[in-house]
């Protein structure tokens, strides 16, 4: 077992006697020495774990010196105070001024359980001092770090307060905004960005910024000296630069024509046969050309698909927006899907209120993603029906609301908030689909984006999905409604 | 050539398609004839006066924006609809096709229908 042991600094020899006769009974070691600096370079020297410090040290009503105890040497010990019971200012000044406890004189009951309770709290405390120390140092550091990085940065609070942002974040968002909403501040919304508002944890998402660049942020959690959570997040420019963007928009022009160029010829001649010009076909030469029909279809499908969704990652995405009604977008999508339907024995239902205010949409873009959308629910769905569905809602300056709902496979809970990942494929072991490359709703989503609208979805498993996308409506619609 | 049938050129640096079109073109009762570069296109069309060509945006020797470009300067062929084909989706180049007087733009592959439906709307049939 470990012998502590206790230092006492003072003058009073009454005091000193009686603790060393009730310590020594307990085993533990004992010095007595004078309330001055050769006093504390003795307790020092002796190694003790706790000093006792006479307050008749210093004069009535004043706290123990503790910073100059300190300064001396004594820098981990807890000091506990002696004190006259008339000096009850001097006992909870030195409290303040952090003694760990305090023993009134006349010590004549056992001071034991005072002192032991002295030196666990005294423990810790140190403990606890130390680790703080620590997390300061710490966050001193990443703050410090954070600071020169070229990269912007912020804290914020759970309460998404601005806590701290480094010079190249003021660069961006401006400065003063301290205290401010970060949502508000940086993304200028009204309510918390889904992300965090989901997600309390770490996280990573990407941002067009104020001064226009893309960044891909990633946060993470710490913990300041005060206990207190703080979400750090670091901003990386993602944006591509000029040339690259020429680079990467040749290459891919190139890319796409020469993979387009033979998918181009297969169609002319299966064409050409499937038509009789080739000579008469027999049932199976039929058969073996409706496949490569079907398979360069695809293929087709695929190389326009991953053409868009490396045009929307660069930035390369135009759109071609005009007035338009919603009916007209769906007549697009009825026209592309009704037979794949129809093979597949489902219901497609299409319901649209005459009185629909007109959209602002790039047509062809936005039945792309409907037929996206109701494409997968066909693709998922055994039996049953898919309702495309569109209707009015006076929220936000007037959206138009299209949904896709299927009675089909549905989608995993867990899925739900990844479907609208770029190359993000549901993995179903019972379910047999043609494979997918997991880009269409990534596509999707970022087009209704670009509308200035959202795509979002439901599903429970087993029972079917909803996916739900919100235009703006053409300005001055509002007004007739 | 028969009386009475209408000329297509078709000018294209990929052999295979020239040769799809031409079956395609020719099965619908067009006279056909083919050119594999711009140089040849013009010489083509300056020799055959077709009734409509059918243009490659890029080709060797003169892709097919120079080549409408010379075609629409010549007296014997500037009056001659031009109908360009290209595997790339670039605005750009359906405007700059427009601007220099196509009277159509496909985008490879194409929908055969869609195709012969505008041939036939250009030649007036």
């Amino acid at each position: 077992m470990k012998v502590y042991k206790v230092a006492y600094l003072g003058s009073d020899s009454e005091a000193a006697l009686a603790f060393e006769f009730a310590l020594s009974k307990a085993g533990m070691r004992f010095v007595s020495a004078t309330g001055d600096q050769s006093g504390v370079k003795k307790a020092l020297e002796f190694n003790a774990d706790i000093v006792l410090w006479d307050l008749d040290n210093n004069p009535q009503g004043k706290p123990i010196p503790l910073e100059q105890i300190r300064k001396a040497g004594l820098v981990k010990q807890p000091v506990a105070v002696v004190v006259s019971p008339d000096n009850v200012d001097g006992a909870i000044q030195s409290l303040a001024a952090g003694a760990v406890d305090f023993i009134y004189k006349q010590v004549r009951d056992d001071p034991l359980p005072r002192i032991v309770a002295a030196l666990n709290v005294g423990q810790k405390q140190r403990r606890i001092d130390w680790c703080n120390r620590v997390i300061e140092d710490t966050n001193k550091q990443l703050h410090g770090i954070l600071s020169t990085l070229k990269d912007p940065a912020y804290g914020v609070s759970p309460e998404y307060q601005i806590l701290y942002m480094n010079r190249a974040a003021e660069e961006i968002f401006g400065e003063g905004l301290r205290g401010g909403a970060c949502f508000h501040m940086f993304y200028d919304r009204t309510e918390p960005c889904e992300i965090c508002d989901k997600s309390k944890g770490p996280a990573r998402w990407r941002a067009v910024l104020k001064n226009g660049k893309s960044y891909r942020f990633i946060s993470a959690l710490i913990r300041n000296e005060k206990g207190e959570v703080e979400k750090i997040a670091v901003g990386t420019d993602v944006t591509p630069d000029e040339e690259v963007r020429k680079i990467h928009k040749t290459f891919i022009s190139n890319v796409s024509h020469d993979l387009r160029t033979p998918l181009a010829a297969i169609d002319q001649y299966v064409n050409i046969m499937m038509d009789g010009l080739a000579g008469e076909l027999t049932d199976e030469q039929r058969q073996c050309l409706d496949v490569i029909k079907r398979s360069s279809f695809r293929l087709g499908n695929i190389v326009e698909n991953l053409i868009d969704a490396s045009n929307i990652l660069s930035g390369h995405f135009k759109l071609k927006t005009q007035v338009a009604t919603v009916q007209e977008i769906l007549d697009i999508v009825l026209d592309r899907l009704q037979s794949q339907a129809v093979d597949k024995g489902i219901t497609l239902q299409v319901q649209v209120p005459d009185d629909l205010p007109l959209v602002y949409a790039d047509k062809a873009r936005m039945a792309q993603v409907i037929a996206n959308i109701a494409g997968n629910s066909i693709k998922f769905t055994e039996q049953g029906m898919i309702q495309i569905r569109a209707g009015f809602m006076p929220r936000d300056g007037g959206r138009v609301i299209i949904s896709v709902e299927d009675t089909g496979i549905g989608i995993p809970k867990e899925d739900l908030g990844k479907i609208f990942e770029l190359f993000y494929r549901v993995e179903n072991d019972n379910v047999y689909v043609e494979e997918g490359a997991g880009l269409g709703l990534a596509i999707s989503r970022e087009i209704a984006r670009a509308h200035g609208g959202t795509l979002w979805t439901e599903s429970l498993e087993g029972m079917g999905s909803a996916f739900h996308i919100a235009l703006p409506i053409h300005e001055g619609q509002q007004a007739t409604r | 050539m028969e009386e009475g049938k209408k000329l297509i050129l078709v000018a294209d640096d990929d052999k295979d398609l020239v040769m799809a079109l031409s079956i395609r073109l020719r099965a619908a009762g067009y006279g056909v004839v083919g050119a594999h570069d711009g140089e040849e296109a013009y010489s083509v069309a300056q020799e055959n006066k077709p009734d409509l060509i059918i243009l490659d945006v890029r080709m060797p020797a003169g892709g097919g924006f120079s080549s409408i470009d010379r075609m629409k300067h010549s007296l014997t062929t500037r009056n001659i609809p031009v109908i360009f084909l290209t595997a790339f989706d670039d605005d750009d180049m359906r405007e700059e096709a427009v601007r220099l007087g196509a009277a159509g733009f496909f985008r490879k592959p194409f929908d055969d229908d869609d195709f012969m439906a505008a041939i036939s709307k250009v030649l007036g049939i």
